[in-house]
């Protein structure tokens, strides 16, 4: 009879170990899958505003072009940037150091670009006296903006996921489910500060 | 070696000083004039305005003067601040952030407003410029500092008006509070039951090794009355969480 009782206490303190392990492993297999949402979320936030830069392009080009004919390279420059970075495609779930370098790559192109073209502009007084542009410097300032906001988020929400996955216990669930480190954007020197497009 | 220690001790109190600022203040002060650039009067006045303007429709307008920077972008600076303080509220995002910095001998004056992402469809880029060099840049090069200020939040409340409702606010804020109460019940709930379970799994045990031969089980009256009350809308007006995305625009003089 005593041996009985024992026995059964036994198991069903087994019971409640295997019990609160697989608790916290769907626990925290679900914090992770929260996190990860996050980083993706903030990943489309990201795409969004340079996307926003983007859609501002063709009318700038038109614009310029109305004043300034003669700028073909600047102008070309800006239309073959901005395709090149339209066509970079980043997989969200994956989000590797490699796909954001090219990412970032592109973009920085375009950005070169758009800045090479802005000084060309410097030339036209009566572009700069254009009610059209001076509204679509106003938006590609406030864009720029938003581009350093978001990618500054992007980093927190994506360090906050990184240290999660890579702390024990938490690290074991990550690699039983395959949830990897995901990248940074690099601080560019001076990114600190947004860029500022002065006309 | 003395000197990197002491480039490190600079290097935290300044990072400890940044922290401070954008830091969520407890008090409302929707005037923060450190840089003295109204006098009481009018600042108290503008304080007025921007009080009744959110108690009417939950939109938070902030202004803050300073003369200092911290090595900061002045559109950096309003958006940390903006982002820190949590000006507008959780959710509608509707907050407003205007930093000043004044001219000086040597520097030339700035100005920002950034919009909540909750307002940037109010009020966008092109407008905030438009309010920057229209309605500020002229008046601060007379020296006006109040009247650009005051002129650029009439705009700022005449295109955000119609939207925003503080009735369609407490609306919602009561749905949320709804939910928060019945997770609240669950988690008492399970407080409940975790321990009872223990209690009884204890009990079983204890019966079977024999230890406690004779046992009774008394009742134990735990009742679940204490729940409701901290759950409704508190009259205390705080920062409420809204987020900046960078939109805006800035100037300088």
């Amino acid at each position: 009879m005593k041996t009985k009782g024992c026995l059964i206490a036994v198991v069903a303190v087994v019971l409640i170990g295997i019990f609160s392990v697989v608790v916290w492993y769907i626990k925290t297999g679900n914090k992770i899958v929260r996190l990860d949402e996050g980083v993706a979320e903030s990943w489309a936030q990201v795409e969004n505003v340079y996307q926003r830069r983007a859609d501002l392009i063709p009318n700038l080009v038109a614009t310029v072009k109305g004043y300034a004919e003669h700028e073909k390279t600047a102008l070309t420059d800006v239309v073959e940037a901005r395709a090149k970075a339209s066509s970079v495609n980043v997989n969200p779930e994956k989000l590797d150091a490699q796909s954001l370098q090219q990412f970032e790559q592109a973009q920085g192109n375009l950005s070169s670009a758009l800045s090479r073209l802005l000084v060309v502009v410097e030339r036209y007084p009566d572009l700069k006296a254009n009610q059209n542009f001076s509204e679509l410097q106003a938006q590609l300032e406030g864009t720029e903006n938003r581009i350093a906001v978001e990618r500054r988020k992007f980093n927190e929400v994506a360090r906050e996921y990184n240290t999660y996955i890579r702390q024990f216990p938490a690290s074991i669930v990550a690699n039983s489910r395959g949830f990897e480190k995901k990248a940074y954007f690099e601080a560019q020197a001076g990114s600190e500060k947004a860029p500022e497009v002065k006309f | 070696m003395r000197r990197t220690l002491l480039v490190i001790t600079f290097v935290l109190v300044a990072a400890a000083a940044f922290a401070d600022i954008f830091d969520r203040p407890a008090k409302v002060n929707l005037v923060v004039d450190n840089a003295e650039a109204f006098s009481r009067r009018h600042a108290e006045a503008l304080r007025t305005k921007l009080d009744s303007f959110e108690r009417a429709t939950t939109v938070q307008i902030q202004i803050y003067t300073t003369k200092d920077l911290y090595g900061y972008d002045i559109v950096d600076f309003a958006q940390r601040l903006g982002e820190g303080w949590g000006v507008g509220k959780e959710g509608a995002n509707n907050g407003i952030v205007i930093v000043y910095m004044p001219k000086t001998l040597t520097e030339n004056g700035e100005v920002t407003i950034q919009t909540g992402y909750g307002i940037e469809p109010l009020i966008p880029d092109a407008v905030c410029k438009q309010i920057v060099e229209s309605e500020m840049i002229p008046r601060f090069k007379q020296g006006l500092i109040y009247k650009g200020i005051d002129q650029a939040v009439d705009v700022c409340i005449s295109l955000t008006q119609g939207e925003f409702t503080a009735e369609k606010y407490i609306a919602d804020k009561a749905k949320i509070d709804r939910i928060a109460k019945i997770i609240a019940q669950c988690i008492i709930l399970f407080l409940i039951i975790i321990p009872s379970c223990l209690f009884v799994i204890y009990f079983i045990v204890a019966l079977c090794l024999g230890l406690f031969k004779g046992y009774t089980i008394s009742s134990n009256g735990s009742s679940g009355g204490s729940s409701s009350r901290s759950f409704h809308i508190s009259s205390h007006r705080s920062y409420g969480g809204g987020h900046f995305g960078g939109g805006g625009a800035r100037g300088s003089w």
